[in-house]
């Protein structure tokens, strides 16, 4: 019996170490509280802690370890210091006259040629966007509950803009999310930001004034998560439904595995097995559908942000351009138009002052004959 | 960035090569090459937002492989030290951090124990100096994965010959145990035969009387060729590893190569449709592409142009306005900008090496 128990050990480890299902595509299907728990046994813990030892106590542990005299110690410390390697007068913001290393030399033709260029410079949206990630770095909690503990699993997820080849030609992450591998998925619902989120239903063109303040997101509120043939369905509110009900009926007439389900909040990363580097999937508002990938699972570092509060952190959003009214170009646009016999162009998008301005006269009556509706800018997340 | 990585492994080779020729595993050789080279200049440069830290992370994950097997220990040892150079050079922080995977960590602590045995301090204190910095991303794999299905262009990371050892299949296949083995059943063989038919009848004999001691001289004779091939240029494996744990390891690096390019890796079943098939060496390993779509559409520059430009030559005759231009007078003319995309990849001819 302890034979099997440890043969059944050791089968666990093995498919529990992920491996690559296709090279530098996607890993094999992994549990990711099993794999925490493998590095874990095989690390030392003062190896992914959070506080450094002492060198001194470093240097008495090498001693006893490699059974060596402490000068010999002294010498391996002059000859392999992180000093040697510098080459000292250089300065680092400038390539060196004469680049031996291809690097440089491809280095070297890429600064010559930005330098011909006119308009090379960031403007500081981009700058602060680029920024982003580094704000969050090694950030620590005011109370020490809120510190996270040590060999706690950082995952990190990549959200997708829809994959709607006709309208956009490249896949690109809109979102990278690091969470906790403790965390529910709830939260991670809850940190995607999607525009359709926000959108407010009903034709306005006869009541301008009377935008109703609720928002698609508060309306509706279910959304699932589909990860390896399991549907996660959030259940927080009364209103959710089960909206993979639909796809499950549709896979059973067709003769699919059958798909289970689970419950989002229920769930934390932990109990997940994924596969690294595979697109997953994430839908809400009943029809949109987001494309999310787990591109890396690493155990949590010391210089990463440590304080609990502030995951599912977003390291990386994608910066939108905003679209400005078509009369002013000035004031982002809040209003869409469309079969208006005064707009250019069908659709047409409006800030609010020149909406009403244009379209209603002194007092308030509607000139012309259109259908208005409230229009967020993809843009509100920068 | 993509672009930086040939020349970056082109970089790192030449130095992992000059330190195999110096054929020795001291720290002090490799910070002399090191500093020959100029190497933590590889950092410099205007700084660009962000510049910086992809490139250091694209170096660091370039050089990552050459601290793993299949690797000879010198290059492994090489490999180490790199790292270490090129982490405590590196420009940004907080530093970025070397991403070691689980299945490669067995590796690695194989690679310690070697050392240590060895009683090679040096590797032993850069590694654990290492540790101490916190220099490592313990991760689930070696890259983050974006499920990039991109061409290969034979772009994979091609495991430089010399830095391995010289396989040894033939070794690894007739081993001691197996030829015992095939004795075993030779003399049974023999035996039933024997035992069948009172006389030797030759239309039954099938095999060669004496197949084990052939097969062993062959062994003998192909591993003999083998030492001698690479007598002139084989690098000192360290003073640790003695003959016999190298052809262990030969074997092991062997059928490690052989699984890697030997067998495809079999589609989930949720691909049926889909299995991969072996294909020889020269091609990607497997066969799901996505044909990426690379026909640009002209712009609306180009399109209004070209659109123009047809109306215009319709109707030479009459005074067209020209809607885009109007503001510049026919006499003068802007000097013409000659903007060129940058060639990542210039000609050999036009690139001095």
């Amino acid at each position: 019996m302890a034979e099997g128990s440890v043969l059944m050990h050791e089968e666990k480890q093995h498919e529990n170490v992920p491996v690559y299902e296709f090279v530098n595509v996607n890993s094999s299907e992994f549990h990711i509280g099993t794999f925490r728990d493998l590095w874990l046994e095989v690390l030392n813990p003062e190896v992914y802690s959070h506080c450094t030892t002492a060198p001194e106590v470093e240097d008495v542990e090498f001693i006893e370890e490699m059974g060596i005299e402490p000068k010999t110690l002294e010498e391996l410390k002059n000859i392999c210091g992180a000093d040697s390697l510098k080459s000292g007068h250089e300065d680092p913001d400038s390539l060196p006259s004469d680049p031996h290393l291809s690097t440089l030399k491809l280095r070297k033709r890429r600064q010559d040629y930005k330098e011909t260029l006119t308009r090379d410079t960031l403007d500081r949206h981009e700058v602060y966007a680029n920024e982003l990630e580094m704000l969050s770095v090694g950030k620590k909690p005011e109370s020490p509950g809120d510190l996270v503990p040590e060999g706690e699993m950082v995952l990190s997820f990549n959200i997708m803009y829809p994959v709607l080849f006709q309208r956009f030609k490249r896949v690109r992450a809109f979102q990278t999310v690091h969470v906790l591998g403790s965390q529910r998925l709830t939260e991670l619902r809850d940190a995607i930001c999607c525009v359709s989120d926000l959108q407010v239903f009903g034709e306005f063109s006869s009541t301008p004034d009377m935008v109703p303040q609720f928002i698609s997101k508060d309306h509706y509120k279910s959304a699932f998560f589909f990860f390896n043939g399991t549907f996660f369905n959030d259940t927080r509110f009364p209103e959710c439904r089960d909206i993979s009900e639909t796809t499950r009926e549709w896979a059973r007439s067709r003769g699919f595995p059958h798909f289970q389900t689970a419950t989002m909040e229920d769930t934390s990363f932990y109990d997940l097995k994924m596969k690294v580097g595979f697109p997953y999937y994430y839908t809400h508002q009943g029809d949109c559908e987001h494309v999310v990938i787990l591109t890396d699972v690493r155990l949590v570092h010391q210089d990463d942000c440590l304080d609990m509060k502030l995951y599912p952190l977003i390291t990386h959003k994608h910066r939108v351009v905003t679209r400005k009214c078509s009369v002013c170009h000035l004031y982002i646009s809040r209003w869409i138009t469309s079969s208006d016999a005064l707009a250019p162009t069908d659709p047409c998008l409006y800030c609010d002052q020149c909406f009403r301005m244009f379209h209603y006269d002194d007092e308030g009556n509607k000139l012309g004959d259109f259908l208005a509706y409230a229009y967020v800018d993809p843009g509100t997340f920068n | 960035m993509e672009h930086f990585r040939d020349p970056v492994k082109t970089d790192c080779e030449e130095l992992l090569s000059r330190f195999q020729a110096t054929e020795s595993v001291r720290y002090e050789q490799f910070l002399e090459i090191w500093r020959d080279m100029n190497f933590s200049s590889i950092f410099y440069g205007k700084p660009e937002p962000s510049e910086r830290r992809r490139f250091a992370r694209l170096i660091l994950s370039v050089v990552s492989p050459y601290f793993f097997p299949p690797y000879t220990f010198q290059i492994r040892v090489g490999g180490l030290f790199l790292l270490y150079g090129l982490f405590n050079s590196q420009l940004v922080t907080p530093r970025e951090k070397i991403r070691i995977s689980l299945k490669d960590w067995k590796d690695v602590m194989q690679f310690q124990r070697d050392a240590v045995n060895a009683q090679h301090y040096d590797v032993v204190y850069i590694f654990r100096k290492l540790l101490t910095d916190k220099a490592f991303y313990f991760t689930a794999m070696p890259i983050p994965l974006f499920y990039r299905e991109k061409k290969e262009d034979g772009r994979k990371m091609k495991i430089c010959e010399e830095f391995v050892d010289p396989s040894s299949r033939p070794q690894e296949l007739v081993t001691t145990d197996m030829l015992e083995e095939i004795a075993n059943i030779h003399e049974h063989y023999e035996g039933l035969k024997k035992s069948v038919f009172a006389e030797p009848d030759p239309n039954l004999d099938l095999i060669q009387k004496n197949l084990v001691p052939k097969l062993n001289g062959a062994i003998l004779t192909y591993s003999s060729w083998q030492w001698n091939r690479t007598d002139s240029e084989q690098q000192d494996g360290g003073e640790g590893p003695s003959n016999q744990e190298s052809s262990r390891r030969a074997q092991l690096l062997a059928s490690i190569k052989s699984k890697s390019y030997g067998q495809a890796v079999e589609a989930s079943k949720s691909r049926r449709h889909r299995q991969t098939q072996l294909v020889p060496a020269a091609e990607a390993e497997f066969s799901q592409k996505v044909t990426s779509k690379k026909k640009r559409k002209p712009s609306l520059k180009t399109r209004t142009q070209y659109l123009l430009n047809t109306q215009g030559n319709e109707s030479e005759g009459l005074n067209v306005t020209r809607v885009w231009c109007m503001s510049a007078v026919k006499e003068e003319k802007a000097p013409e900008k000659r903007k060129k995309k940058f060639n990542w990849n210039p000609e050999k001819s036009s690139d001095p090496t």
